[in-house]
């Protein structure tokens, strides 16, 4: 079995929406390995988690296959 | 906490301005007759398309009956493009809606030549001399835009359409990025056919123009009706046609003033890019020879992709390539055109203002950009 990723800060254990996020976001950093849950992104990036949702949900609309 | 949304992707589409509503509304309601018909209900319909004709037409230094209403820029760009005879040459950073069209045409075998924008740090333009190397006997027609619609660069159209009528070609212009926004003279840029859709200049969706010098003959797409003098089939779209005639006169009217705003914000988002972000890169020579309002920018290492998200996260609009392939994360075919490398292409994101744009709009796009690439691990002064 995979070692489950976590959080570069944090060091929380990342879901599959996580580490979509991460990848769509920070595609640069998951390259080399570093992922972030959804509470550091939303404070780095000075937004709510709740925005974090919806963005994750409209990715999951269009049918990006990143994410649960 | 709601936070304050910013648009500023004015090169994919602008808000509907709310004189070309208003003027639009009458015929979503009472005045509904179809202006074809002979009865009196036709009156008002009529009147008011021949108004918006003439409207059209003195914006753009033409005369009312070379002005044929279309759905938008992708039916004028195709009716020219397949509705005209001979070969074709179109530059390499064409709208899809000409590209593909030729595309179309050469897959049915007519001859299809394509010319280069010019490359490096002040490139993004085609030149007749460009346009001289790749020449070939039996081109019929040339179409070049006016400005690009995703680094906004000008183009010197009275140059490049005396070359093509020297050689016997006639030559069109998709103007659908510049109409509304810097001043166009027909005459003066010496083309043939000019292409135009409302929804870019602040006008409603779903509605454009084609201009066709006097003269000129272009085979119908459509049958049916004898509308637009037997050219262009179809009831027309009044509301709408109404709505772009009364946009693109506002904003012809205002285009000094809203120019020299949106400089001043280009510059201020431009300053403020380069005084915290030093390796950026900007695509086009800059204020004057690029749209107003356009800014195209390199953040090399940080996928554009990422960034456009993470400034959506925060409220704030921009793109990156065409706004119609942000579903597609292959490198943009302008971007490939103008040669730039793919790190530069990856990473590039367009941000357009509009009038209605801000210094305190562009200081929050300043100050997410600062955040997001500092957060993205970055050397920030």
């Amino acid at each position: 079995m995979a070692t489950p990723r976590e959080c570069q800060y944090c060091h929380a254990e990342l879901s599959r929406d996580e580490i979509g996020l991460s990848k769509k976001l920070f595609e640069s950093e998951t390259k080399k390995g570093k992922y972030s849950c959804m509470p550091c992104i939303a404070a780095m990036l000075e937004v709510t988690q709740d925005d974090l949702v919806a963005k994750i949900e409209e990715f999951k609309r269009q049918g990006c296959k990143l994410f649960g | 906490m709601n936070k304050k949304l910013i648009y500023a992707d004015h090169a994919a589409t602008t808000p509907l301005m709310p004189e070309a509503l208003e003027a639009m509304l009458p015929f979503m309601k009472g005045d509904f007759g179809n202006p074809s018909s002979i009865h009196s209900w036709a009156r008002r319909p009529r009147e008011a398309v021949r108004e918006a004709r003439a409207a059209i037409a003195e914006c753009i230094g033409a005369e009312p009956e070379e002005i044929f209403f279309t759905s938008g820029g992708t039916e004028a760009d195709n009716w020219v493009v397949k509705g005209s005879t001979g070969g074709l040459m179109v530059s390499t950073y064409e709208h899809h809606a000409v590209l593909n069209a030729a595309q179309g045409e050469a897959r049915r075998g007519r001859d299809v030549v394509y010319v280069r924008p010019k490359v490096g740090s002040s490139g993004g333009y085609v030149m007749p001399e460009k346009m001289s190397k790749a020449w070939k006997e039996g081109i019929g027609l040339v179409s070049v835009m006016t400005a690009n619609n995703e680094i906004g660069t000008i183009n010197p159209i009275h140059l490049l359409s005396e070359f093509a009528h020297k050689r016997g070609a006639l030559f069109h212009t998709d103007a659908v990025q510049a109409v509304g926004h810097i001043p166009i003279d027909v005459r003066e840029m010496g083309v043939d056919f000019l292409s135009a859709s409302a929804h870019k200049f602040n006008g409603p969706k779903g509605v454009g123009f084609l201009y066709v010098r006097k003269g000129q003959k272009l085979r119908s797409l459509l049958d049916g009706g004898q509308q637009e003098n037997g050219f262009r089939a179809g009831t027309e779209n009044i509301a709408s046609i109404v709505g772009m005639a009364t946009a693109l006169k506002n904003n012809c009217a205002r285009m000094d003033e809203i120019s020299a705003h949106l400089e001043e914000l280009t510059l201020h988002l431009r300053m403020g890019i380069e005084r915290f972000y030093s390796n950026a890169v900007f695509l086009g020579s800059g204020i004057g020879s690029q749209l107003p309002g356009f800014t195209s920018v390199s953040f090399p290492g940080h996928p554009a992709e990422g960034l456009m998200h993470m400034l959506d996260l925060k409220g704030i609009a921009v793109s990156t390539g065409a706004a119609c392939d942000s579903k597609n994360t292959l490198v943009s075919h302008v971007l490939k055109a103008v040669n730039a490398t793919n790190e530069i292409a990856r990473s590039t994101i367009r941000i357009t203002l509009g009038s209605e744009n801000t210094v305190a709009d562009v200081d929050a796009i300043l100050a997410a950009l600062k955040r997001i690439l500092r957060g993205a691990g970055n050397d920030i002064t």
